[in-house]
This record gives C-alpha cells, sequence and structure tokens, in this order.
C-alpha cells in the first residue's frame, strides 16, 4: 500500500510540475523586451518619433523649460499667483535644490538624450535612404536639449570663462543597463557643452532635409545654431545662420486677421494644429499626445497662474495688435489653445536675430536691419522705423518674443540686470540666483557632481 | 492531472474498504454547559480522522466508527471544543461558551489547529465583533481589536484605501499589505482606480459573511505562504451552515453619519483684514526689492491689486468692505450622509448536507458631496458528504458594487478643497443667480477667475464618477479520506473581478477639466485570479504519547489582468455622458499582464505527550516576476511550544491554570513588485499622431525574492480559575534584499531601478490581556486589552535616501519626515526663520537661526509610524442587556499638513481662506510669535518645515454597542428564535491635540509606502450612528 501512496504523491506533484514550470515565463504586453525594440530600421525610426515625444515633456520642450526662466528672470513685469509652489519658489528666486520643475527639467532632459543615443548607436539598421535624415534628427533634439540644459544649469557663456566654468554632464552614448561608478559622469565645462552642441547641430544642418513634415529641418537645425550664436555673442555666425533659415524661402510670416489678432497665436477651439508657415520648429501637441506647458500657466483657459503687470504694458504701443494678445484679465492669449503646438523657433525670431546681428557688425547680409525690424512692426500694425538702433531692435525682440522664454537668456547674454528692460533695477546677470541648482536627487546618487554656487 | 482521474478513484476506493472494514457503533447527547440545553449541529470527529458527523435537533448523534477509534473531538461554532474518550455507553457530553480559548479553534494555512496546541503567533477576531459593524469594508472593523495589527484608513471617502500594517513595514518600495486569503484562496488586491487615488478591493466583501478572521503575524504562521508571508497573512472564513433546525435570520440598521472633525477658518472680517494687512506686508518687500522707491507708492499698487481681488471674489461688487456675505464654504462640502444596510441568511442542513445563504444590501451616502456607495451580495457557502470517504462543497459570493466617487485630495474638485475659497465669496453669484463660478455673463461660459478656485460645487453637480464593480469569489472542494489519518484535498478556486469606471465632467467643470464641452472617461478592467492547492495531510498517533500531523502539496496562482479605457472631449450636450457623444477621442488604450506563482509546500507538527510541541513548515516558490537564474525561493519556519502548566511540579499550583511557552524563527519573502520588474523594457510613446517607442526600464537580471527572517518568543497565561489570560509575544524582523526601487544618476536617461538593495527591521512587543472581571447571575463584565509597540528602523539603504518630504533613509524608520526646523517669525521684521542645523566643524550643530531656507539643512521633524498601538474593549451584560466599548488608540506619530502651505500660510502664498491660528501673525518690530508676517504672494515661511508638523496620537471611542435581546418568554409568544434591538456608533468620539480634520489620514494621492501621515484637504473619518434590529426564526 505504501508503494501506491507514494504513487498518488508522486501523481500530484508531477501534475503541479508539468503544467505550470513552463506557466513562470510570462511575457509583458503593452511593453517589450530591449533586446527586441531596436532591429529594424522602422524600430528605430519608431525611437526616434519616441524621442520627439520625449523632447516635448512637459518641462521641457512641452514648455516647462521656457515658462520657469521667463519667472526667474522676471523682474516686476509678470504676477504669479498659482499654487505650485515649485513655481512660486523659481519666481522669487528662492529655489531649494529639491525643486520638481527644476528636477523634471533636468531628468527629462537627459532622458530624451538617452533616446537619441539609442537612436544614434542603431543607425547601422537604418535604410540607407533614411539614416542622414534619422541621424540629423536625433543630433538635433541632443543638441537642443543640451543648449536649454547649460543655458539653465550653469554660468552663463559671457560670465566669466566658459572653458573654466562647469557646465552639464555629457553623455553620448545610450544606457542598456546600469554600469556603476562609470554612470557617475562630472560635469563638462560650459565651453565643451557648447563645442558639442554646434558640433551635433552643424552635423545636423548638413544630414537634415529641408522638408520634413512636422520634424526637425535643416532649418531646424540653422535656426537653433543662430540661438547659440547669439546666446555666444558670436555676432557673424549667428546672423549667417538665421539668414540660411530666412532666405530659404520655406517660412513666411502668418499675418494678423480681421480682428487683428496675428494668425500664429490664432485660437479659435480646442483642437489640434497644424505648424504655421512661420513654424521653423514646434513640438506637436495633439489630442492624445503631448502638453502644451505655456497653456497650463499662461492661459486664463489653464491654471492661469501668471498675469501681466503694468511694467510690461507699458513697453507696447498703444497701437500694437500684440496688445490683442493680452487679454481683458490681464493673462497672455498667445497659448489658449489647450492642443495648440508649443512654438520652439519661429521664423520672427530669425528676422530679429539677423536684424540685431546685422546691426551690431554694420553689415546688411540678407537684408538691412530696418527691414527685419520693420517686417515685423508692420506685421503688428506698427509703422516702419528707420535708422533702427540696437535698442529698437532688443525692444521689439522683447515685446515680439515675450513668455516665449527667452527673457532671462536675453539679459544674460546682453549682461544686464533682471530689471533692464522695464526702468532698471532687479539682480545682476550674473548673479548665482539666476542660475537652477543641480538637482538634489543627482547630487545624492553622483558624487562626481558639483553643486551651483548659492545652493 | 485528468487523465489519472480514474485510476485515481479506483485506488482511493480500495483503501477504503480495507480502512473500515470493521466498525462498531457510537452514540451520544450534547448539552449546553449553562443552559443544559441539548446543542444540535454539533460535529463529531473522530480523533485523527475526517471521519465525522453531527448532532441533529435532538442534540444526538450516532455513527458507525472504526473500532481501533478511542476518542471522538464535539466542535461548535461558538463554543469550546471538547474530547470524550470512546467507552461503552452512550457519550453525554457538555459545550460551553467557556471563558477558555485554549480549546478555541484557529485557522491556520492549509489547516486549522486548537490555540492550545499553536507555536506561532495569531490574532482572532469573531463574527461577534465583526457582524453588524456600520463601515464599508471589513479592515475598518478589525481596527483596534488585535495587537500588531494596524489598520489606518486615507480619509472619509467611501471605498477608499485602506493601509494595514502587520508588525510593521516590511519593505520600503516594494507592497507592505499583507495577503487576504478567503476560505483557502488568495484575494486579488489590485488598485484599479483611475483618479489618482486608491480604492478599497474589499469593499467587496460582506463583513456579515465572515465567521473568523485569522491574523497570521510570526514567520511560522505565515511561512506556509512563503513567498508572500513577509507582511503577514489575513485568513478569512466565511461561514457554514449547520445541520439540525434551519434558521432564517434577518438583520437591518439604519442610521447617519457626520465627520469626525472640522477645521477652523477665518471669517468675512477676518478674511479682508487678514489681506488688507498681506497687502502691507508685501509692500514693504517690494520695497526692499527696489521695485519702488517708497513703501508707500509699493504701499498703493498692493492694496489696489489685493481691493481689486477682494471685488472679485467678492462677485464682482464691493459688499467684502461691508462683510455683507459670510460664507462658511467647509460647511458646504458635507452632505447628510445616512446609512443602512439589510441582511437576510438562511441556513441549516442535515448530517450530510449543510448550507449557508447570505444576502446583503447596504446603502452608504458618505459625508462627503456626491459620494456614496452601494453593495449587494449573495453567498451560497454548500458543503455535502459523497460518501463516507469523499466530501464536497462549494463557496461562491456574488457582489455588486456602485462607487460614486470624487476626485483625489489634490485636485480643486475634491469637496474639501472648497475651504481654500474666501468667505466673502457668495455661494450663489447675485450676477446670475447660479452658483459661484458657473457662468461668466461677458463670455457665457463658466467663469475662469471667480471665485478664487474652481468651485468644487459645481464638480458636485456637473460630475459623475461611477465605479461599477461585478465580482465573483469562488471556490469548490474536495475531500477524500485515503485512509486512516491520510487526506487528499484539492481546492479549485477563482476572484474573478470586472470593474468600469464611467466618467463624465459636464460643460460646468471646463475651468477644471481645461475642456469647454464637457469630457468623459471610461475605463473597463477585468482580473481573473485563479488558484488551485492539492495537498496531502497525515494525522497519526502513537501510544497517545506521540501525534504528528503532516502535510504536504502544491499550489498555482495565475493572476491575469486586461484593461482598457478611453476618453473623450466635445459633447453635444451634457446629456450624453457616453463616450459616444464626444467628437473628438482623446485617449485608448488598453494593456494586459499576467503574473504567475508556482509553489511547494509542506509542514510537520509534532506533539509529545501534549505538552511539547514542535512544528517545521517550509515552501518553496517560483514567481513569473523575477529573472530565470533567480526565479524560485525557498521560505522555512521552525517552531516549538512547551506547555509548562502540564508539567507535574506545577500541578499543585492551583491560581496556574495554563502556561504555555513558544518560540520561533523562519524566513517569509515579498515579491510584491510589478509584473515584469526585471526586464529592460522599451514601450510606446506617441508623438503627433505617429506611433513612437522609448526605452522604459532597465533590466536587472539578477532580481530575487525580498526575504524577512523573523523570530518569536511568546508567552501564553491564564489564571485564577481563568479569569485572567495573557499573552505576550516579543518579535525581531530582519529583512533584506529589499526589492528597492534605488535613484541612479539621471544622466542614464533612467530614474530609478528596483534593485535587491538594503536591510531593514521591524521589533516589537505585543500583549493581550483578557479578564472577566465579575461573573455574576445577572451581571458580567469583560475587558479586553491589546498593545503593541514597535520599532522600525531602515539599516541600510546602499547609501541612498529616498523621498524628500517622508525619506526613507538609512537609521531612521520608514517614511520619517525631513525638513526644515521652523522657528517662527523674526521679532525684529517677521521673516519666517529657520535654523541652521549645519554641522558645525566640532561636530555639533549650528543653533543658529536663518530667514534663507536653502541655507538651513533638513533635520528629522517628526516620524508618521506610531510608537505603540492599543486597543481596549470592555464588555457588559446585565440580564437581557448588553453594552460593548472598544476604545482604540495610537500614540506617538506626527502628522504633516501637505495644505499649511496654503491654508496656513500666512497668506502669503495666494488668497486661500486661512485658518484661525494664522490671526497670530507678526504685526511689529518685537511681536513674538510662531507665525510669520503675512507678505501677499512673498511666500514667507511657506516652505516644508516643522510649522507644519503636529502631534498625531489620539484615542478614539472606535465602537459602541447598546443591545437589547428580548427574553425567550416573549421570543416564544412571538414564535421566533431570536430578537435583539441594538445602538451602534462607530469613532464616536476622538480625543486628540491634532488641529486638522482627523488624525487617521494619508492624503489619497500621494500615499505610498514611503509617503505616510500626510493631510492635503483630506476627508475626514466618519462618525457613525446606527440602530439596528436582528431576528432569527
Amino acid at each position: 500500500m505504501k508503494n501506491k501512496l507514494f504513487n498518488i504523491v508522486l501523481l500530484v506533484a508531477a501534475a503541479g510540475i508539468a503544467s505550470c514550470t513552463k506557466e513562470l515565463n510570462t511575457k509583458p504586453y503593452s511593453q517589450i523586451d530591449q533586446g527586441n525594440a531596436l532591429n529594424t530600421s522602422s524600430d528605430v525610426e519608431g525611437l526616434l518619433v519616441g524621442s520627439y515625444a520625449d523632447l516635448g515633456a512637459a518641462d521641457l520642450y512641452g514648455g516647462g523649460a521656457f515658462v520657469t526662466p521667463d519667472l526667474l528672470g522676471d523682474f516686476n513685469e509678470i504676477t504669479w499667483s498659482g499654487t505650485y509652489q515649485g513655481m512660486t519658489q523659481i519666481k522669487n528666486k528662492a529655489i531649494p535644490i529639491d525643486n520638481g520643475f527644476v528636477e523634471r527639467t533636468w531628468t527629462g532632459g537627459y532622458r530624451a538624450i538617452n533616446d537619441v543615443n539609442n537612436v544614434l548607436s542603431a543607425l547601422g539598421v537604418v535604410t540607407q535612404a533614411k539614416k542622414n535624415k534619422v541621424e540629423g534628427e536625433a543630433k538635433f533634439i541632443r543638441a537642443s536639449v543640451y543648449f536649454d540644459l547649460v543655458r539653465l544649469f550653469a554660468k552663463a557663456w559671457n560670465d566669466g570663462d566658459p572653458a573654466n566654468n562647469d557646465g552639464v554632464p555629457i553623455k553620448l552614448t545610450p544606457t542598456k543597463e546600469l554600469a556603476g561608478a562609470a554612470d557617475q559622469i562630472p560635469r563638462a565645462k560650459v565651453a565643451a557643452v557648447y563645442t558639442q552642441i554646434i558640433t551635433d547641430l552643424m552635423d545636423a544642418e548638413t544630414k537634415l532635409p529641408s522638408s520634413n513634415g512636422f520634424f526637425a529641418t535643416k532649418y531646424s537645425a540653422a535656426g537653433m545654431l543662430a540661438r547659440v550664436y547669439l546666446q555666444q555673442g558670436d555676432y557673424a555666425k549667428a546672423r549667417d545662420a538665421a539668414d540660411r533659415v530666412i532666405s530659404s524661402g520655406k517660412f513666411k510670416l502668418t499675418q494678423a486677421n480681421a480682428d487683428g489678432i496675428i494668425e500664429e497665436f490664432l485660437y479659435t477651439r480646442a483642437k489640434t494644429e497644424d505648424n504655421t508657415t512661420e513654424d521653423v520648429f514646434a513640438v506637436q501637441v495633439t489630442t492624445t499626445s503631448g502638453i502644451n506647458n505655456f497653456q497650463t500657466f499662461y492661459s486664463e483657459l489653464g491654471r492661469g497662474d501668471i498675469s501681466i503687470n503694468n511694467e510690461h504694458y507699458d513697453l507696447y504701443d498703444p497701437s500694437d495688435l500684440r496688445l490683442n494678445l493680452i487679454n481683458g484679465d490681464g493673462y497672455s492669449a498667445k497659448f489658449d489653445n489647450v492642443y495648440g503646438n508649443v512654438h520652439i523657433i519661429r521664423l520672427a525670431e530669425m528676422y530679429l536675430i539677423r536684424a540685431e546681428a546685422n546691426s551690431r557688425l554694420g553689415t546688411s547680409v540678407g537684408a538691412s536691419s530696418d527691414d527685419d525690424v520693420n517686417i515685423i512692426r508692420n506685421r503688428a500694425g506698427l509703422d516702419s522705423l528707420v535708422d533702427v538702433t540696437i535698442d529698437d531692435i532688443l525692444n521689439e525682440r522683447k515685446i515680439e518674443l515675450s513668455f516665449e522664454g527667452f527673457n532671462l537668456h536675453d539679459i544674460k547674454r546682453l549682461a544686464v540686470s533682471t530689471g533692464y528692460f522695464t526702468g532698471g533695477g532687479g539682480l545682476p546677470f550674473n548673479s548665482p540666483k539666476l542660475i537652477f541648482p543641480i538637482p538634489k536627487r543627482d547630487i545624492i546618487v553622483n558624487p562626481n557632481l558639483t553643486q551651483n554656487e548659492g545652493y | 492531472m485528468r487523465k489519472n482521474r480514474p485510476l485515481f478513484v479506483v485506488l482511493c476506493t480500495l483503501f477504503f474498504n480495507m480502512a473500515y472494514a470493521q466498525t462498531k457503533t457510537v452514540t451520544g447527547t450534547v448539552t449546553d454547559t449553562k443552559s443544559g440545553v441539548v446543542l444540535s449541529g454539533v460535529t463529531v470527529t473522530v480523533k485523527n480522522s475526517d471521519l465525522s458527523t453531527v448532532t441533529n435537533s435532538d442534540g444526538k448523534f450516532s455513527f458507525q466508527v472504526p473500532t481501533k477509534a478511542s476518542s471522538l473531538i464535539f466542535s461548535n461554532i461558538g463554543y469550546g471544543n471538547a474530547e470524550a474518550k470512546i467507552g461503552n455507553g452512550p457519550i453525554a457530553i457538555k459545550l460551553s461558551t467557556s471563558v477558555s480559548e485554549l480549546t478555541e479553534v484557529i485557522v491556520v494555512g492549509y489547516g486549522t489547529k486548537i490555540k492550545r496546541d499553536v507555536t506561532g503567533s495569531i490574532s482572532k477576531v469573531g463574527a461577534k465583533e465583526l457582524n453588524n459593524t456600520p463601515v464599508t469594508s471589513f479592515e475598518s472593523a478589525i481596527q483596534g481589536r488585535a495587537a500588531g495589527v494596524f489598520v489606518s484608513q486615507q480619509n472619509g471617502k467611501l471605498g477608499q484605501g485602506i493601509n494595514v500594517r502587520i508588525r510593521g513595514s516590511a519593505s520600503v518600495t516594494a507592497g507592505n499589505e499583507p495577503l487576504y486569503v478567503i476560505d483557502g484562496i488568495p484575494l486579488q488586491n489590485s488598485d484599479l482606480s483611475s483618479n489618482g487615488s486608491s480604492t478599497n478591493s474589499f469593499t467587496d466583501i460582506n463583513t456579515n459573511d465572515i465567521e473568523s478572521i485569522e491574523i497570521l503575524k510570526d514567520a511560522s504562521a505565515a511561512a506556509i505562504y512563503g513567498s508572500r508571508g513577509s507582511n503577514g497573512v489575513v485568513l478569512i472564513t466565511t461561514k457554514k451552515g449547520k445541520a439540525g433546525k434551519s434558521k432564517i435570520e434577518f438583520g437591518y440598521f439604519t442610521g447617519t453619519q457626520k465627520p469626525t472633525g472640522k477645521r477652523e477658518f477665518l471669517n468675512s472680517k477676518e478674511y479682508v483684514d487678514y489681506f488688507i494687512q498681506a497687502a502691507a506686508g508685501a509692500a514693504t518687500q517690494d520695497s526692499i526689492n527696489g521695485y519702488y522707491a517708497t513703501v508707500a507708492d509699493a504701499l498703493v499698487d498692493e492694496l489696489d491689486f489685493v481691493n481689486s481681488r477682494l471685488t472679485r471674489y467678492s462677485a464682482g461688487n464691493t459688499d467684502w468692505q461691508t462683510q455683507k456675505v459670510n460664507t462658511n464654504w467647509q460647511d458646504q462640502a458635507f452632505q447628510d450622509a445616512p446609512v443602512s444596510q439589510y441582511d437576510i441568511n438562511l441556513s441549516g442542513g442535515n448530517e450530510k448536507t449543510t448550507f449557508y445563504l447570505g444576502g446583503q444590501y447596504f446603502d452608504q451616502t458618505g459625508i462627503i458631496l456626491r459620494n456614496s456607495l452601494k453593495r449587494y451580495s449573495a453567498r451560497l457557502n454548500l458543503d455535502h458528504k459523497v460518501k463516507d470517504w469523499l466530501s464536497v462543497g462549494i463557496n461562491l459570493n456574488f457582489v455588486r458594487s456602485l462607487n460614486k466617487r470624487i476626485s483625489n485630495d489634490n485636485a480643486f474638485s475634491t469637496p474639501l478643497q472648497i475651504v481654500a475659497l474666501s468667505p466673502i465669496t457668495p455661494l450663489i453669484d447675485p450676477r446670475t443667480g447660479l452658483t459661484s463660478g458657473a457662468l461668466n455673463l461677458a463670455t457665457g461660459s463658466p467663469n475662469t477667475n471667480y471665485p478664487l478656485y474652481y468651485n468644487p460645487i459645481l464638480s458636485a453637480e456637473n460630475t459623475r464618477y461611477n465605479t461599477l464593480v461585478n465580482r465573483t469569489i469562488g471556490n469548490v472542494y474536495g475531500n477524500v479520506n485515503i485512509t486512516k489519518g491520510l487526506v487528499f484535498r484539492t481546492e479549485f478556486g477563482i476572484d474573478q473581478l470586472n470593474q468600469n469606471e464611467d466618467q463624465y465632467a459636464g460643460r460646468l467643470t471646463a475651468r477644471n477639466q481645461g475642456v469647454a464641452n464637457g469630457s468623459g472617461f471610461n475605463s473597463s478592467d477585468q482580473i481573473l485570479n485563479f488558484n488551485t492547492n492539492n495537498f496531502l495531510k497525515y494525522t497519526a498517533d502513537i501510544n497517545d504519547k506521540h501525534s504528528f500531523d503532516i502535510l504536504a502539496g502544491t499550489s498555482f496562482q495565475k493572476l491575469q489582468s486586461l484593461t482598457n479605457s478611453a476618453s473623450a472631449e466635445e459633447f453635444a450636450s451634457d446629456s450624453y455622458k457616453k463616450l459616444s457623444g464626444g467628437a473628438s477621442k482623446t485617449a485608448a488604450t488598453s494593456s494586459a499582464s499576467d503574473w504567475v506563482l508556482l509553489s511547494y509546500f509542506a509542514r510537520a507538527n509534532y506533539k509529545y505527550k501534549d505538552r511539547y510541541l514542535l512544528s517545521a513548515s517550509g515552501r518553496y516558490d517560483g514567481s513569473s516576476r523575477f529573472g530565470a537564474n533567480n526565479r524560485f525561493g525557498f521560505f522555512p519556519a521552525v517552531s516549538a511550544g512547551w506547555i509548562i502548566s502540564d508539567e507535574s511540579f506545577l500541578q499543585n499550583t492551583k491560581w496556574l491554570n495554563f502556561l504555555k511557552l513558544k518560540a520561533s524563527y523562519g524566513l517569509t519573502g515579498n515579491s510584491e513588485i510589478s509584473n515584469y520588474a526585471s526586464r529592460g523594457l522599451f514601450g510606446p510613446n506617441p508623438y503627433g499622431g505617429l506611433g513612437g517607442q522609448v526605452p522604459v526600464q532597465l533590466p536587472n537580471p539578477d532580481l530575487k525574492w525580498e526575504s524577512t527572517a523573523s523570530s518569536d518568543l511568546g508567552l501564553e497565561a491564564s489564571i485564577i480559575n481563568r479569569r485572567i489570560t495573557v499573552e505576550v509575544d516579543v518579535y525581531q524582523r530582519k529583512t533584506k534584499d529589499l526589492l528597492l526601487s534605488v535613484n541612479v544618476p539621471s544622466t542614464t536617461g533612467f530614474l530609478s531601478k528596483i534593485q535587491n538593495i538594503g536591510k531593514l527591521e521591524n521589533k516589537g512587543v505585543e500583549v493581550t490581556i483578557n479578564t472577566e472581571n465579575v461573573i455574576t447571575k445577572n451581571f458580567r463584565w469583560s475587558t479586553s486589552l491589546n498593545f503593541a509597540a514597535n520599532k522600525n528602523r531602515i539599516t541600510d539603504l546602499g547609501g541612498q535616501q529616498i523621498g524628500t518630504l517622508n525619506r526613507a533613509m538609512e537609521g531612521e524608520p520608514l517614511g520619517v519626515f525631513y525638513a526644515k526646523e521652523f522657528a517662527g517669525a523674526d521679532p525684529a521684521n517677521g521673516d519666517a526663520l529657520y535654523i541652521k542645523n549645519t554641522v558645525l566643524a566640532n561636530g555639533g550643530k549650528d543653533r543658529g537661526t536663518t530667514n534663507n531656507v536653502n541655507e538651513a539643512e533638513d533635520v528629522r521633524i517628526g516620524n508618521p509610524n506610531p510608537d505603540f498601538l492599543y486597543g481596549m474593549r470592555n464588555t457588559f451584560t446585565y440580564k437581557s442587556f448588553d453594552l460593548d466599548v472598544l476604545l482604540q488608540g495610537v500614540y506617538g506619530n506626527e502628522i504633516f499638513n501637505g495644505g499649511g502651505q496654503y491654508m496656513s500660510a500666512s497668506g502669503s502664498n495666494g488668497f486661500d481662506n486661512q485658518t484661525r491660528d494664522q490671526l497670530n501673525a507678526w504685526k511689529k518690530p518685537g511681536d513674538i510669535t510662531q507665525v510669520p508676517e503675512a507678505r501677499l504672494f512673498y511666500a514667507n515661511g511657506t516652505d516644508n518645515s516643522s510649522r507644519f508638523i503636529s502631534d498625531g496620537s489620539y484615542l478614539r471611542v472606535k465602537a459602541v454597542t447598546f443591545g437589547y435581546n428580548l427574553s425567550p418568554k416573549l421570543l416564544a409568544k412571538l414564535k421566533i428564535d431570536k430578537a435583539r434591538v441594538y445602538f451602534r456608533a462607530q469613532n464616536l468620539f476622538t480625543i486628540t491635540n491634532y488641529q486638522g480634520w482627523d488624525p487617521e489620514v494619508n492624503a489619497d494621492y500621494q500615499a505610498t509606502n514611503i509617503n505616510q501621515g500626510v493631510d492635503f484637504y483630506s476627508a475626514p473619518q466618519l462618525k457613525t450612528i446606527v440602530f439596528g434590529i436582528n431576528i432569527g426564526l
């Protein structure tokens, strides 16, 4: 009998083992193993598309990386009345090192960089015909992110010696697994980061096509280069890069409609929109993906956290159509479409860069600075100026690009105080308070990171 | 296995013919010790076999037993077990509802034990304590009743998350909730909520169906559940029918509920004065910052601004100047909250078949606007003896519940955020005659900047969020007596859950939703949790000295979940609430997930001379969550007990009735991480209407079980005629290889990775004392006291710390609060001051103050874990009256008011109405106060600091029942068996220093293992008073 009993036990156990052990090999349904992710050209192109989505994260090119410097660089043009304490801290220039907005810009930036590093490491499987395009787009994204990180988290180019000032860590390879100490990358110098940015952008401009749907083109790269050179005060290169965008003829300024609203910012209903003729590069927002964080904070239809003070109104000529972009309650109406694309580089900026650089250099590459400024003024319903001065150009730039994330960076490159455009006062351009802290989470996990002065 | 069944049955049958060839007949009668009444439905079992019968309606039994059988065991629900030797004549035995709990039957994993023989640490809560508790789910009913079991409800929203911690938290980032097993089948405990706050899936269990809840606390008790035992195991046993007279029981209660507490806010006059004061404070700063030449210049602008805002919030008029409107917004967040419950259950059976049929309708309105829950539950438990050697049974429970939910605590639409609105804002906007915020006459749309924030009443009136659950929990079992002492049991169970969440937010919620023309959301979840257990049990007695029972088996569990959800916008009108009405579909997603656990387990119990107890168990578990390298884990445990009072040297110690020492040691595991945590993964990330993918998770092929080594030393004693029983346990639980979400440098492109890093420990003591204080003919008073202290400490996190405010860090308990140490207002200028706490060269700390928050170090400002928990229950019976009072408390924990930065912020973080304590703000040089100067939008002291910490200890009159049982005479006249009326109160009152709504709180949207003890506009708990009636036929 003992023998038979033993058989029963065996039967029970065998039934369990045979039918069930295989069941332990479950597979994910909604995600895929990384080993199967980058086998074909379309896999890599899919990763590139996904990289744009990460670039467009809320606190990065979804707008956050531009709203926060607007708050940080503000002296008295806007009032912050939102409940996000992290934003209040930025507006008050008293940022604790664990500020969530600051942290997400940093971590989101490196996430997008890792995405495109994966793209660049897998170029081998990309169809020959698309290889240049894919490489160019990836490098455009990488350079753009590094540019915004180094502008926000390190001393300005013109603040001391960029070859000695700490920039941000440079990582150019994808992370497939953790590597211990090798993951603890120290900060590269500001100059090294700019060199990397310019190398990537020049490469991107060469390799990108001139038309590429809503993705980055040759001119997106040139536009970003113009912005980078301007930040460095390299006016000749900035002028030439801007000129390459304008003279391509691919872009056209939008005009004001019958109600006096410049169509670039026209909002009719919450719905997905195409890039305008003026968009040199825009992050796509649809009803199903992406976010426009300018809308979140500036629009009265969003949280309506930022209202505009008289000091800003006073910069405008009363007949300026751009006053229509400030609504009756004192909120910017530039971003009222919750599903509107995030305008990253507009043709108007290129005109203003070319105008400023031509004016400073006494040249007329592409057009005279008068013409470039007036094309912007005329669109806004203002009369043409003659013999524009640098101040005229800077004022025009101030108004035209207001609330689009230029304020802090212009103050820094011009080496003026935060109150410069509204009658003086405020913090000097090189105040440590105008630089974000390196996020605490990374300071803890990466002992090789140095913290910025004042934190 | 199916293929082999015929052979199997043949084999079994064969054994029986052999085993039961020779039998004899035994007869007898069972009566109640106290009343002498005959007891029907008493289970009579041959000792060390599964051979049993039940007594008939005359309390008599008669059945065939093997000639070798020596004694019978008698058991009956509500009575202690008794044993009788089989002699020659009929057996007459008396059962008592005795105070001695030692003969009580305790449910353990895959079996039962009598309490006397238990060597592990197990708490039991019975039907008497649980039934008719006016709470949404059963965990609330065990609060305060079991030593070392910390039950804490996040807030007073119905069916919302409840945290249960048994002997402290064993994990940092993997799950910390115990395993729940109902009638042998593990319940799935997924949170399927879509709104950022968790729901409690045990809301689906009808508390009145529960016969008992056993909580397995130490390793020796829990290790049989191996990989899931680290957080303790909660075994739920549902009611069974009894042979004998069939019964009908009807229960009903109805009552009302109120919030347990409210906060005090400024009235209109105080509010207006306060913000004018805040304008002056801001003007001083404007001038210091150089925005204005003089303070006077700045004040003009600041006052202009404040006046214009006050006018805006006063519905566009100047009524604020006269305080004509004084709205108490807090009151508007609450509603009348009736609760009622209807129960009917039928039970009965005969020697072969017993049944229990239970039905319930539970209808609860929440105290918070628009919150309600309805539950319909039906259960059938059926047991049938097919043959002498085969019994089968089924437990089947069907539940449907509808929870009308509200937003998470962090949403403007959550009703309690209404307290931020200005008291000068009228409920009804006089310009429109509608709810404030509903309509801006100028735009024809809802207001975008009036009132101060989105008015949650608009959501209450224009939103639906219905969570509908249909759930079937059931199992079938077969019990085969193979031969004397050897039993094979097979169990097959499912827990199948379908949930639909259906949401629609109408046009008037535009300011909250960000879309003008309505938005809808719908999600469906299907979960199938499938489990089968197959095991053999062998029991034997040798020479009445050695008794064994051995268990060995396998278990297989698979949990499959399927989810899809979609959302849409642009509805033709608010009459269309389904997604078909939305022109723009804004999201659609579907996903699936599988999890498999394969287990082999065994246990052996050995008892020598009825007083030396030894037990060993082991479980070998394989989980699909781990990489192939480390998929299986082994979890053994041993325990021993010594019943000293049975030793000859204590036989003459009259005052000592019972004394047992016990000790256990064992390993348990934890694998409560996401299903695919060990893999390197890419996931979808669409952009601009095109499909995209990105890396989402780093691989960790070496990921393995988190394991906890526990030791427990216990003592059970009863003295003075068993009038006093004491149980004491001390324990230590050391967890290693934590399944830790470890932060990684973000330059990798990732934020964290689950790795086996770190250690933590819990140690503590638990004491339970039961006393029978007075026992007279008419009056009886008994007391039950439980106390548990647990000390949790993280010993190793690989050098990292997790979290900002609540932290996991080495050397500290899990979730400890770290922030700046607040030092009140600077008497000179009203600046918020913080103690620097920077480390000095001499190792000390700089206790100087600073007004620059970045110059101060974060220090420990509190601990959300209580030092100890306690409960005390007193029951009094006088003739037909009974009174039962349960006190419950926690001591030594702190609460952080996360909403403090808005509501208690010296008006320096916006126009939010302020708590009354803010009236003490600094006003002039020399003022000594803890409240810094009011400075509108200057964030004066709003950073996380000890300013917002308070003591969270409380003592609560948790439950009071006052009942009256109709006299037998009257019952006979009415021809009913039993009738009882009662009043019952839950959370009757609370003694606490906490100034917030309720000290039992953890803001739902942020609650994790680490984030505990934070209040953020969280709804208070419910104070419930019901009147009830029970009738038995």
